[in-house]
């Protein structure tokens, strides 16, 4: 089920600012208090699927260890993506919710 | 055991099986590296070797995300192909133009006795043209409207096979324009003393021949990485 967010919650993670890989799945966990704990390698392909959509732009960077880093942001499209595929899932979840604690079915005949 | 061992052994895998996109084999390289040396420091907890393992296995089975990425690379060079294939029309096309404005400019006629033969190659060197432009621009269009998905499944396939034949009839039916173009070009030459200004319609068609060329070589492109994709998967 998590597989068919994986792009709307990176960009929800990317809301925030720009982020390397790392520090994205970092975001992940502590937005989602540890409940989506996602094999690590899998978000590699999600950012590159993005970025080849025109979501997320990125750009090589020198952090502190040394190391050359790839550091992700959110594009103008991204933006507006994220807002949109929000609006639909809060419209979904909402749904859901009243089914789920909506009135219970009538069992006795009245 | 070197400390460093473990975490290149594992993106040396990973950069192998990513192999059949050389250029993304190694920025993956480089991003994968710098992912699990971070996961390491973030984890003292039993020394370095330990944090590695870890680190390894939470990033997950490198043939997997090698398939996840094969997805990613196939979208990208078809995607590429297909604005190859609307340069390489628009290229021969301005090629075109530019050896017949020569021709208007250095009054250069053609011969009577091949006039009725040229009219013959240049009705099918239209024709030609404009399938490769109607093939070319319905499979950039249909490649830019699919969605890259995050599997390589059976839906997404079938919309790459869509692309390799529109692209492969855009490709043949260019190949033909550009040999009409040839004979063309060789019907004008000819009987023609060797001078300066026959330097304009050979540019022109080394250009129309390096356009179809790279069109061509975008769709073989396209079909080795299909392959490769489904091996990945079957393996």
């Amino acid at each position: 089920m998590l597989k068919g967010h994986l792009d709307m919650i990176v960009l929800a993670a990317l809301s925030a600012g720009s982020a390397h890989g790392y520090a994205i799945i970092e975001e992940i966990r502590r937005r989602s208090r540890g409940a989506f704990d996602l094999p690590e390698g899998t978000i590699y392909p999600a950012l590159h699927r993005l970025e080849q959509a025109g979501l997320l732009a990125s750009r090589w960077v020198t952090a502190e260890s040394g190391r050359r880093r790839r550091v992700y942001a959110l594009t103008r499209r991204g933006n507006r993506a994220l807002a949109e595929r929000r609006a639909v899932w809060e419209q979904f979840s909402g749904a859901i919710g009243d089914m789920l604690g909506g009135a219970r079915p009538c069992t006795t005949p009245t | 055991m070197h400390d460093s061992d473990l975490i290149s052994g594992y993106v040396d895998k990973l950069a192998r099986e990513l192999e059949f996109d050389r250029s993304l084999s190694v920025c993956v390289r480089q991003e994968v590296d710098d992912h699990l040396w971070e996961a390491v420091a973030a984890d003292p907890r039993d020394g370095p070797l330990e944090a590695q393992r870890r680190a390894i296995v939470n990033f997950g089975d490198p043939h997997v995300i090698a398939t996840q990425f094969a997805v990613v690379s196939l979208a990208k060079h078809s995607r590429r192909a297909g604005v190859t294939a609307i340069l390489g029309i628009a290229g021969v096309f301005i090629a075109m133009k530019m050896r017949v404005a020569w021709y208007a400019a250095t009054q250069w006629a053609i011969c009577d006795d091949m006039k009725e033969m040229s009219g013959i190659v240049l009705s099918i060197d239209r024709y030609a043209f404009w399938l490769a432009f109607i093939a070319g621009l319905a499979g950039w269009a249909y490649i830019s409207s699919c969605r890259t998905p995050a599997v390589f499944h059976p839906v997404y396939r079938r919309q790459v096979r869509r692309f390799f034949l529109l692209c492969t009839a855009a490709a043949a039916a260019l190949f033909m324009s550009v040999l009409s173009d040839g004979v063309l070009t060789a019907i004008q030459l000819f009987e023609t003393d060797l001078s300066v200004r026959f330097l304009v319609p050979i540019l022109s068609m080394a250009i129309e021949i390096a356009c179809a060329g790279a069109l061509a070589w975008h769709v073989r492109n396209v079909t080795r990485r299909v392959a490769s994709t489904a091996a990945l998967l079957r393996t």
